[in-house]
């Protein structure tokens, strides 16, 4: 792994003089990484917010611009994975503009519409006394008491997402709530599911946040992480490293005015651990049933884990 | 199971001491899962009070103050582990029962909802489970129908079984061939009447590409088994020739069943008699096929050889 940064080392002017700043001072607090550098954990939290914070109005802009608008692809796929029935609780952490949310809404209401056609159908031999009974017990509800909770850490992105919300007209079924992935808001036993896209490589303590999804799901509930990893291919690594630090910080730079936060994008994506060594810490949290698909040959995955 | 958890394990603590962490944990060597009260992997020996003690020791590990390392082991009740290795301890359930556990409870719900993603959602939350645990299975309900098949196998073996005990003990009259096919096959299309609504789906689905190994595997084990308790002990080319035409009779009986509206079924029990009497036929008929063929091979073979004498005499002459 050393010797696979060493090419990109060459391109970040800062990463070297500052980690031989923080070589030289032993700062409080465990040590941890932000991006290439070494920080400590307090100091990596609050640069993150910051990062987050800054690119939050043209975070979806910059998405598409990135990955070319495949990431619509990727979130369209972890819904499709998750097959959420009409009734399903979800909690969506470090959901900040709101993309699975409205994605698993879509499906959900989807899903119920087909149902409900079923059911006419099937009420086509009933008595009128019948069906205006049925119609009273309310059963027509196009969500089906389906939920989805937002969670994020950062009040930028919460607020973009919910004036997505209002832009796009969703609004039964959506609640947005501000907490830490570490130590969620929310009691035990709550959830269907939990899902985090393109979130947990940003929490600071994964192996905490993994915890607490493993606390607020009910027993059966599923844990579906989609995250930037490991790319197997030597070939598609190469053009893949050359695209993120070369083309991602200028686009950065150019649309969003911001460039370190997108070379701290790219350099979180390095530093994430490789498929089989995350699903080890899922399965450390106390999940079953983990697997993970690869899509786009390993640029992104899909976790999936049972708490069972 | 156990060594990649121990080489994960290894792999993790590298990682973090890469980062510039200054705790290392020890990691102790038996596999941690079997040991983290599971929430709804139940112990096998007690049956009833399973989410209430799963639950009550679950919370006991959330009390401790959430700065600790994770794989810190609960406190509380620990079951009696003898090391045996992965999820499969003495004590815990494995996945794989859990599975069958709710594929069972969604066969309840079959009738309503076909056999479907939704029917498994179902069966889980009569078990405590949450609806997300149907995503542990395939989405267009495979399993389910796979295990249903096999439950009625299970169940047609004990059943043959039983009836051969019977008759070794003398209780019973021994049945000839074709009743004891007759009778075997329906009662094993009898199983499929409770669902016979929804079973031309589950057909189609078992003609699946990625289902037809499994559902042929399946297919020729129960066949196998039919004519097994019917006494055969063939050692030729008969073994093959009765297993395809039993197979044959089962599937066109199972086709006529889907159609059958006559109170009962009587139709199909009738169309099995006729086909069973056939297969009865067909076997004598067989043998004389066999024999004459074999007359109509010599007769070639003396027809060939005056031929040849006739040419060779022609010739010297």
């Amino acid at each position: 792994a050393a010797a696979g940064l060493c090419p990109c080392r060459a391109l970040l002017p800062g990463a070297l003089p500052a980690l031989r700043r923080s070589l030289r001072g032993f700062a409080a607090g465990p040590q941890t990484h932000f991006g290439f550098q070494t920080v400590t954990e307090a100091e990596r939290r609050e640069k993150i917010y910051q990062v987050f914070e800054s690119v939050a109005d043209k975070y979806d802009v910059m998405n598409d611009s990135m990955t070319l608008g495949i990431h619509r692809v990727w979130k369209d796929i972890l819904v499709h994975k998750m097959n959420p029935s009409p009734g399903t609780l979800l909690l969506d952490v470090a959901g900040g503009t709101g993309d699975i949310a409205f994605r698993f809404i879509n499906y959900v209401r989807s899903v119920r519409e087909r149902q409900l056609q079923r059911k006419l159908k099937r009420h086509q031999n009933l008595s009128w006394q019948e069906i205006a009974e049925s119609y009273q017990e309310d059963q027509f509800k196009s969500l089906g008491d389906s939920q989805v909770v937002v969670c994020d850490i950062n009040r930028e992105m919460l607020r973009v997402g919910k004036q997505k919300a209002q832009d796009l007209g969703y609004s039964e079924g959506l609640s947005w709530v501000l907490g830490n992935a570490e130590e969620l808001p929310f009691d035990d036993d709550k959830f269907d599911v939990y899902t985090i896209a393109f979130g947990i490589r940003n929490v600071t303590r994964i192996d905490l946040a993994l915890q607490e999804a493993y606390r607020v799901l009910k027993p059966g509930g599923r844990f579906l992480c989609l995250e930037f990893s490991r790319v197997s291919n030597p070939l598609l690594s190469r053009l893949y490293d050359l695209y993120s630090f070369q083309v991602i910080p200028v686009l950065g730079e150019v649309i969003a005015g911001d460039w370190k936060s997108y070379r701290y994008l790219v350099e979180s994506i390095r530093r994430f651990p490789p498929q089989e060594e995350f699903k080890a810490m899922i399965e450390d949290a106390g999940f079953f049933k983990v697997d993970y698909q690869n899509l786009s040959s390993g640029i992104v995955a899909i976790h999936s884990g049972f708490k069972l | 199971k156990m060594a990649a958890v121990a080489a994960g394990s290894l792999r993790r603590a590298g990682w973090r001491l890469w980062q510039g962490r200054a705790v290392v944990r020890c990691q102790l060597s038996p596999p941690q899962r079997a040991l983290q009260a599971s929430a709804v992997l139940r112990r096998v020996s007690d049956e009833q009070k399973k989410e209430p003690s799963a639950s009550s020791s679950q919370q006991q590990f959330d009390s401790h103050p959430t700065d600790q390392q994770p794989e810190q082991e609960p406190q509380g009740p620990i079951p009696s582990y003898t090391g045996q290795g992965g999820q499969e301890s003495e004590d815990y359930e494995s996945e794989e029962q859990l599975q069958h556990r709710i594929l069972t409870a969604a066969l309840e719900f079959v009738p309503e909802h076909g056999w479907t993603a939704e029917a498994i959602a179902e069966g889980a939350k009569t078990l405590g489970l949450s609806v997300a645990a149907a995503g542990m299975f395939h989405s267009d309900g495979s399993e389910l129908i796979l295990h249903f098949v096999s439950q009625c196998n299970t169940k047609l073996s004990e059943l043959l079984e039983q009836e051969q005990k019977q008759v070794q003990l003398g209780e019973a009259e021994k049945k000839p061939i074709d009743q004891f096919l007759r009778d075997a096959v329906e009662a094993r299309l009898r199983m499929l009447i409770p669902y016979i609504e929804k079973w031309p789906q589950a057909l189609s689905i078992l003609l699946l590409p990625h289902n037809i190994p499994s559902s042929l595997n399946l297919l020729t084990s129960m066949i196998d088994d039919i004519w097994h308790y019917a006494g055969d002990q063939s050692t030729d080319f008969n073994w093959y020739t009765r297993r395809a035409v039993l197979t044959g009779i089962y599937n066109t009986t199972e086709l006529v069943m889907m159609q059958d509206s006559s109170p009962d079924f009587e139709e199909t029990w009738r169309f099995l008699e006729n086909r069973v009497a056939d297969a009865m036929n067909m076997d004598n008929t067989a043998n004389q096929v066999q024999s004459t063929g074999e007359a109509v091979v010599q007769g070639l073979m003396g027809a060939a050889l005056t031929v040849s004498h006739a040419e060779t005499s022609r010739a010297v002459r």
